[in-house]
């Protein structure tokens, strides 16, 4: 059997916005998402992808799992006490792969990467362990016609990224704006 | 940050140079202000070349998810 572990939140971000999620399901494979890996990209719920993320995870949760790990309790510590969380969730899906193949060492898993990550960084492997990168995941469902361009969806992402980003500077410049406002008027009286 | 440090640090992640993680150290703090960067400069996120340590393991990968959905079709 196979599971595949999502060791970052950047292929869910990327294919949140692009409103692909349901991408990661074509394989039927089941999904493993670290806890915080998943407390990562959902923990500000204002946060672009953070909503859709969770209600995809809930609407498909015979096939999605949030593993608990000890890395995720150790970052809601932390959270709590505004200490810094970077790094943990990689350290949790390192957690996650360990007690996958712990309860079941006939298994194999499929680690989903970040594409810049995977060209760099040796990963710790076993042969029960294998890597793919989300761009490399989307080429593979182009190649056998699940889908019908990987480029037109990290395009697709890249688009709504910068759509997103330019709202979220135009909320800010609006209260900005309606606090002056508010100041100016209450000075006038 | 400068806009065009930052514009040099995006460039540099859509050509595969520098991972996320190293935008993460250099002051980007959500992955969304990185898909925003690309989307300004009509960048997309990278697609990672099939250089490096982890060849093997990656091609091991690709073949899995291959044969997974071709055997999918084949039940279909």
């Amino acid at each position: 059997m196979f599971k595949i572990i999502v060791t970052d939140t950047s292929p869910l971000i990327t294919l949140a916005v692009a409103d692909e999620l349901a991408v990661l399901l074509l394989p039927r494979i089941p999904i493993e998402i670290p806890d915080a890996v998943y407390n990562e990209a959902t923990r500000i719920k204002a946060a672009p992808g953070a909503v859709q993320i969770g209600e995809w995870i809930n609407r498909n949760s015979d096939m999605v799992r949030i593993v608990p790990t000890q890395t995720g309790i150790d970052q809601q510590r932390r959270l709590e006490e505004n200490r810094p969380t970077r790094g943990m969730g990689e350290q949790a899906a390192l957690e996650a792969i360990g007690i996958f193949l712990d309860l079941h060492p006939e298994d194999r898993v499929l680690l989903l990467f970040e594409d810049a990550d995977i060209e760099k960084r040796r990963a710790f492997l076993d042969e029960r362990t294998s890597l793919i990168s989300t761009g490399e995941f989307l080429r593979v469902l182009e190649h056998e016609n699940e889908i019908p361009s990987a480029e037109k969806i990290l395009d697709k992402a890249a688009a709504s990224g910068r759509t997103i980003e330019k709202q979220r500077k135009d909320d800010i410049r609006n209260a900005e704006s309606r606090k002056e406002l508010q100041e100016q008027i209450q000075t006038t009286r | 940050m400068t806009s065009t440090e930052r514009e040099t640090l995006i460039r540099a992640y859509a050509n595969g140079e520098i991972s996320w993680h190293s935008l993460q150290r250099r002051g980007f703090e959500n992955y969304i202000e990185v898909l925003a960067g690309l989307g300004e400069l009509g960048l997309r996120p990278p697609i990672a070349k099939m250089i490096g340590p982890n060849v093997e393991s990656r091609q091991r990968g690709i073949a899995i998810l291959q044969t997974h959905l071709r055997n999918k079709a084949n039940r279909v």
